[in-house]
């Protein structure tokens, strides 16, 4: 399989020239399988929780050490993580995402939650292995090969640790995050990624506020790694979890938020439906603050392409994407990504758009 | 087929959309409460009022504005919402 034409889609605007029903969109006998497939999980509302402000490394451009949040105190007693949890399922919140700095510290605190909450995600530098009987699934940061992982987070042998660690884990997804610096080292990471039977998916360094450093993407470097991206995932479709429209979206000269307007608490005024009402991200001290409350806090929002917020800023946007089939179907393989890498168990189906497509970035 | 106008009318079809395509159970288009709050009351979400505005959109012929449907969190707004449109 080769890699699409990448045709200029730095356009903001895609509007269809004839206006589809919906019904019409949906007579199509893939779209409406996936459609089917997918909404089942429209009951996912997820909150974010930091639980531990340790961490094992330091890595550059870290958005946790950025504002005060890496300040909380940490609170370590499993019966008040217990009882948050407990309160978290009254108002709804029916997926977690543990975050850090670095969660796998307080593995005993991520089983607590995982006893109360069933669905969620850890994000983890992949060093420290989160025991076996937290069934959440796990993403292991990749910042590049060996070298430039001891070179911008302070670890030797980041990789062969890692795959040690996970080897064989069905909960494992590796998040390979692309800075202007590793483009070039994404395809021999994937391939031995790959060869240990690993799945991967691609995530987009995103500066922290103020930060002005070498990590930060140019437009040549959003390019390239698009390139990257629609190339890895030509040559690996049984290991790279992605679509070409995740491409187009997380490489865009726009970020996510200029796009398609950021729907969490730090970006959205809405209070009573959406994100906006139920999202909250719980610092270490389990307080949280809505003007902060976004899923990596501290970040430019002008140069959030995150992965994370991806998976809520494009999944939410169905109303926009619902225009003309090909649209659609580019959200729906969106959609089927997001769902194979933050649920466990989930099947990622084949991708059904296999061209690039602007972003629908005007309301319709 | 004729659309309905009327708001009573327009009531009942936004009411046997939300029990279609959110298949809840236990009610009928007649004895669905117009101003029983969505959200706080059924638990339906953004994704949910999405869908329930492009299949109504269909129906009627109209558009809504992606700006709008997050904020028509009961029956009653809802059908409110669309006779406006229609008259317009």
């Amino acid at each position: 399989m080769t890699a699409p034409r990448v045709k200029d889609i730095q356009d903001v605007c895609c509007k269809p020239e004839t206006q589809w029903k919906f019904a019409d969109i949906l007579a199509d006998a893939a779209i409406q399988d996936r459609w089917q497939k997918v909404r089942r999980y429209f009951f996912l509302r997820e909150s974010t929780y930091d639980m531990a402000r340790r961490c094992n490394i330091r890595c550059e451009g870290c958005y946790f050490f950025e504002g005060p949040k890496q300040n909380a105190a940490e609170n370590r007693d499993p019966d008040a993580w217990r009882k948050l949890m407990r309160a978290e399922k009254a108002r709804g919140v029916t997926f977690v995402v543990l975050a850090g700095a670095e969660p796998a510290l307080a593995a005993d605190l991520c089983r607590v939650c995982y006893e109360e909450m069933p669905l969620g995600t850890i994000a983890t530098n992949g060093l420290v292995a989160i025991p076996d009987d937290v069934g959440y699934r796990i993403h292991i940061s990749v910042w590049g090969n060996d070298a430039t992982s001891e070179r911008v987070r302070g670890a030797g042998r980041m990789l062969e640790r890692q795959i040690d660690n996970y080897r064989n884990d069905p909960r494992a997804v590796f998040v390979y995050t692309f800075t202007p610096a590793n483009i070039d080292e994404v395809r021999e990471v994937t391939e031995i990624l790959a060869g240990h039977d690993a799945k991967i998916t691609f995530n987009m360094f995103s500066a922290p506020v103020g930060y002005a450093g070498p990590l930060k993407h140019t437009p040549e470097s959003l390019r390239r790694t698009r390139e990257a991206m629609l190339g890895l995932l030509a040559d690996f479709p049984d290991h790279v979890l992605f679509s070409n429209y995740n491409a187009v979206v997380h490489t865009h000269r726009l970020g996510l938020h200029d796009l398609f307007a950021c729907p969490y608490p730090r970006r959205n005024a809405t209070r009573n439906v959406g994100l906006g009402r139920s999202f909250r991200q719980y610092r270490t001290d389990l307080n949280w603050d809505r003007k902060a409350a976004c899923c990596v806090p501290d970040t430019d929002c002008d140069d959030c392409r995150h992965y994370a917020a991806g998976s809520a800023i494009v999944t939410s946007k169905l109303f926009r994407h619902a225009t003309d089939p090909e649209t659609f179907r580019a959200w729906l393989d969106y959609v089927d990504t997001y769902l194979a890498v933050w649920v466990t168990g989930y099947e990622k189906g084949s991708n059904l758009y296999t061209g690039v497509t602007a972003p629908p970035c005007c309301a319709p | 087929m004729a659309v309905e106008t009327k708001e009573a009318e327009i009531v009942l079809k936004v009411a046997e959309v939300l029990i279609d395509e959110l298949k809840l159970e236990d009610v009928t288009p007649a004895t669905f409460d117009a101003d029983i709050d969505l959200v706080d009351e059924i638990g339906i979400d953004s994704m949910d009022l999405a869908t329930v505005a492009l299949v109504l959109q269909d129906h009627y012929g109209i558009r809504f504005d992606e700006d709008d449907y997050p904020t028509l969190t009961t029956v009653r707004k809802i059908a409110t919402y669309i006779g406006e449109r229609l008259a317009s």
